[in-house]
């Protein structure tokens, strides 16, 4: 904790720079950029095998990386073992020591440490009272419930004031309800101690709702690396389109007409792209959320609009999930409309318009965004 | 796994680069010395052994002139056919006696339960050749039965040759079927049972359609070890084969031996060559077998057994109590033996502490030597064993692939073979060895080490690898992690592990006849030789000893395990 604030500067605390991890002839991690602000709070997300635990085990020093560099506070961490790295882990798993105490596991670092027995039982307390276990020091593991023993994991990885703090999903064996306590629980602590943090997760909401950046992972790459807000509003590449929200997909043709870049969408309308979009042309992908799609008004012109015929309704409550079927085939989009709204009955023809901004379009091969 | 093992880039010269090398990774350290070891100890004598069944006895020359010798003699094929006569026999007997019992003891709760089951782990204290020696004391020629039976005019069959060698061998190795197959079934998804019940079939039908095939590969394990362990054991039948008048082969390849002793031993390794190519086959074909039809199934197979009360209870309990109590009854015999006065070669129906009196005096360091090797063996196996079962369960690779293999080698491979093995390349500088305690002491430890290595390795796979990471992450380097977390964590397992291999290593006698001298006689090499050809009184009293010494070395172990702190470690 005063870690954080007696070593100010510009520079990341932590920055990993073209790291490769190659398991045999398999590239686990693929030229991974990664840079992290002292103090803050950065997700990996991703779908399970993308990388995101070799990532968070080559940072903690488990793993060997085959190329690139990692630097804490602008030293190169190559050669310095888990042990001697001082950074806190927190495992999905828990890993709590079921052989000793709550007080005892957290105390185990400390002991490591050869921090003196008054100050160790001092800070032991503190820690067990900041993740509200305060009393129950003398328990041993079997006796706790999953959420508490996550909390036990927390304090035994924040009672050695890590330089930095690594988690793997270490909610994903909690329900629901739990989890979202426990998140907002983290992310307190977190920016109370100013613990830098990288926090593991598959869950889009979860790393949504915590981080300062994310990290968004796809087979090894870091497909975006930005805000949450940025990688919901603004996905640089299609896979984080796709798992951070969803889309629709269309198949779509990219035109360059007097007026600029515009997208045909399958062999129907040309929507205009930003003018500074300029040069592509040829097929490409436009994503489309169902949020983004709301049922065209008389006034909106003809060829505005993604026309077709409703396949299904779907009552979500305040919203209804409609399937239009818009062909060629049975290509489809999918958009929740209000509930509210009076709505075409199934096999009506319908039309549906979106904000022109809204489209989002993707090199075909790559994923990476043009528009 | 390439967890570790960071070069340091600015390391000046080799012995600190190795220095820190290991200080970064001690496992594969560990890992790479006990290869080594297991090199000079496993796969040396039993290359040497190898190589000279290849040498002509007569001829001098390389070729298959032993082998022919071998197959072309009628007294070696009949050593052959005896040792799977027996073998066969034996193993029929045992699944016979092991599989009910593993049944009743899976599926049912009953009268006496805890009492029988622990009859049979006490039968398993006893070496196979005690068990030997109390059927000759009961059935043999002056037999305690015989005699009773003579005089009533009825002349018993003989229990000496093939018959009497597999009663005996299966009594002695039954509990290993009945604790794999139990096993087996605690495995057996029984919601599968149940829906083949509720598919229309009756009890029997489901025992025979879906448990039966689902615990096959257990069975076969089973009878795989009651196999080895029969066509392996040395004591058994030289003692009920009378020595030469029921060949088999490990007694063969044992006088061979002996007779060859300053010859270049190559129809005692071509003997042993046999044997063990035997054993490795059996030990493949089951392997191949089992995981062609690997019926793993995680999902809850342990439903709780079922109560049976009244009638039926009490009639399983009495069955498998009768069962155990035929079983036990020879180490019975031989113990209460042991207390009787004895004339000639009768025991008489009265108490006295003379056997003991005879034996101590002739003991000479026997017990002492016994306790010794044994204990320091003990020791080392314990060490080594739960490191290595550690980096067997954590470490993937072709390292721990070579050591788990070398491992395994003496678990299969007969003690008398390796103790000729031994007694053929330790008789020269640099490693002289031969009439050393070092020698007995080494041949324990390679022999009992498999046990301690699996025991450990089957309670790291349990444990939560996080745990050490964790213990890292907080700034223990690996050997204090280990010390920290994963021992407490392994201590109940490895000590269970710890008393199985006492008990063997105590009683170890195939490979240290063959290597022992004046100087480094055992216990069990003193109660052989008395039960071959000496005092009933004094064997029953050897065979006593070496029991009770093995019990009291057990009692210890539950003791220190029952010391610790009991908690439920849930998924230990
Ligand atoms: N020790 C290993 N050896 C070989 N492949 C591995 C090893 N560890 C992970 N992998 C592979 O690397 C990929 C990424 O794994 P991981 O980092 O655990 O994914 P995530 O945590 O995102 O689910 C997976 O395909 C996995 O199979
Ligand atoms: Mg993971």
């Amino acid at each position: 904790m005063s870690v954080a604030e007696t070593r100010p500067g510009p520079a990341p605390h932590l920055a990993a720079a073209g790291l490769v991890k190659r398991f045999g002839s398999f590239t686990a991690l693929d030229r991974v950029e990664l840079s992290a602000q002292r103090g803050e709070l950065l997700t990996l997300l991703g779908p399970s095998g993308c990388g995101k635990t070799t990532l968070l085990r080559v940072i903690a020093g488990f793993l060997q990386h085959d190329e690139g560099t990692l630097r804490l506070a602008g030293r190169s961490l190559d050669g310095t073992p888990p042990e001697a790295r001082n950074f806190g882990m927190v495992f999905q798993s828990y890993a709590i020591f079921p052989h000793l105490s709550v007080a005892e596991n957290v105390a185990y670092g400390l002991r490591a440490r050869r921090v003196p027995r008054e100050a160790a039982e001092r800070k032991v307390a503190a820690a067990l009272e900041r993740v509200r276990l305060g009393n129950l020091g003398a328990r041993y593991p079997d006796a706790l419930s999953g959420g508490q023993k996550q909390r036990v994991g927390l304090a035994r990885a924040m009672v050695i004031e890590p330089d930095l703090l690594l988690m793997d999903e270490p909610l994903s064996n909690l329900d629901a309800k739990l989890r979202i306590e426990m998140r907002d629980e983290i992310r307190r602590m977190q920016r109370e101690l100013g613990i830098t943090t990288i926090y593991v997760t598959h869950d889009q909401e979860e790393a949504l709702a915590i981080s300062d950046r994310i990290a968004v992972m796809e087979r090894g790459h870091i497909r975006q690396f930005a805000t949450p807000r940025e990688v919901f509003e603004s996905p640089a590449h299609a896979f984080v389109a796709e798992f951070v929200g969803g889309c629709n997909w269309l198949d779509a043709t990219l035109l360059q007409d007097g007026a600029g870049a515009a997208a045909r969408i399958g062999a129907g309308a040309a929507f205009a792209l930003p003018a500074a979009t300029r040069g592509a042309e040829g097929p490409a992908r436009a994503a489309l959320r169902t949020e983004d799609l709301r049922l065209a008004t008389p006034e909106d012109p003809p060829g505005c609009c993604l026309e077709g015929r409703v396949g299904s309704l779907a009552y979500l409550g305040p919203r209804t999930r409609m399937r239009v079927i818009i062909g060629p085939g049975d290509a489809a989009v999918e958009a929740d409309l209000p509930s509210a709204l009076p709505l075409p009955n199934e096999g009506e023809p319908v039309r549906l318009s979106f904000e022109p901004h809204r489209l989002r379009v993707f090199a075909p091969e790559s994923g990476v965004r043009i528009a | 796994m390439s967890a570790t093992g960071i070069a340091a880039p600015e390391a000046p010269s080799w012995p600190a680069r190795l220095l820190r090398g290991i200080r970064h990774d001690p496992w594969s350290a560990i890992a790479w010395a006990t290869v080594a070891f297991m090199l000079v100890f496993v796969a040396w004598p039993l290359a040497e052994l190898a190589r000279q069944s290849f040498i002509g006895q007569e001829s001098g020359r390389f070729g298959l002139e032993n082998y022919q010798t071998f197959f072309g003699s009628s007294y070696f094929r009949r050593a052959l056919f005896n040792s799977l006569t027996v073998g066969v026999l034996g193993t029929v007997i045992a699944l016979a006696i092991g599989l009910p019992l593993a049944l009743a003891f899976a599926r049912y709760d009953f009268a006496g339960k805890p009492w029988i089951e622990v009859a049979i782990l006490l039968s398993m204290l006893s070496p196979p050749f005690v068990g030997a020696y109390a059927w000759i004391m009961l059935f043999g020629r002056s037999g305690l039965v015989t005699e009773a039976a003579r005089g009533i005019g009825i002349e018993l069959p003989p229990i000496y040759g093939a018959f009497g060698i597999a009663l005996a061998s299966a009594f002695a190795l039954y509990p290993v079927v009945f604790l794999v197959v139990r096993g087996g079934l605690a495995r057996v998804n029984r919601t599968l049972e149940d829906a083949a019940a509720s598919l229309g079939r009756g009890r029997i039908g489901v025992v025979r359609t879906v448990t039966l095939p689902l615990i096959l590969p257990s069975v076969l394990t089973a009878a795989l070890l009651v196999f080895l362990g029969i066509i392996s054991d040395f004591g058994t039948p030289s003692i009920l084969g009378e020595g030469e008048r029921f060949p088999v082969l490990a007694t063969l390849a044992f006088s061979l031996y002996l007779s060859e002793i300053g010859a270049e031993p190559g129809m005692a390794a071509t003997t042993c060559a046999v044997l063990v190519v035997i054993a490795m086959a059996l030990v493949v074909a089951v392997r191949i077998f089992s995981t062609r039809r690997s019926v793993a199934d995680d999902t809850g197979g342990g439903a709780p057994p079922i109560r049976l009360q009244g009638r039926a209870g009490a009639l399983l309990g009495f069955g498998t109590a009768v069962l155990v109590a035929i079983a036990s009854t020879p180490q019975i015999v031989v113990t209460v033996c042991s207390f009787l006065e004895v004339r000639g070669v009768v025991f008489q129906p009265v108490f006295t502490l003379d056997n003991f009196a005879r034996a101590i005096d002739a003991l000479g360091d026997a017990l002492w030597n016994s306790l010794v090797f044994a204990g320091l063996a003990l020791a080392l196996i314990i060490l080594v064993g739960s490191a290595i079962g550690y980096v067997i369960a954590r470490r993937t690779g072709p390292l721990t692939r070579t050591l788990d293999l070398l491992i395994m080698v003496p678990y299969v491979v007969p003690g008398t073979v390796l103790g000729i093995g031994y007694a053929t390349v330790f008789n020269e500088p640099p490693l002289l060895l031969t009439g050393t305690a070092t020698i007995i002491v080494t041949v324990y430890f390679v022999r009992r080490l498999p046990y301690m290595t699996r025991a450990s390795a089957g309670i790291v796979y349990q444990i939560d690898r996080g745990l050490e990471d964790a213990a890292r992450s907080l700034g223990d380097p690996p050997l204090t992690g280990f010390r920290r977390v994963m021992a407490p964590l392994m201590r109940p397992g490895i000590l269970a592990g710890a008393a199985i291999a006492w008990v063997e290593v105590f009683s170890e006698l195939s490979a240290s006849i063959v290597l022992y001298t004046g100087g480094t006689r055992t216990l069990p090499i003193a109660a052989y030789q008395q039960a071959l050809s000496g005092d009933v009184g004094m064997a029953a009293a050897y065979a006593t000893m070496l029991v009770g010494v093995a019990a009291a070395g057990l009692v210890l172990f539950v003791i220190a395990r029952g010391s610790e702190r009991e908690r439920s470690l849930g998924w230990l």
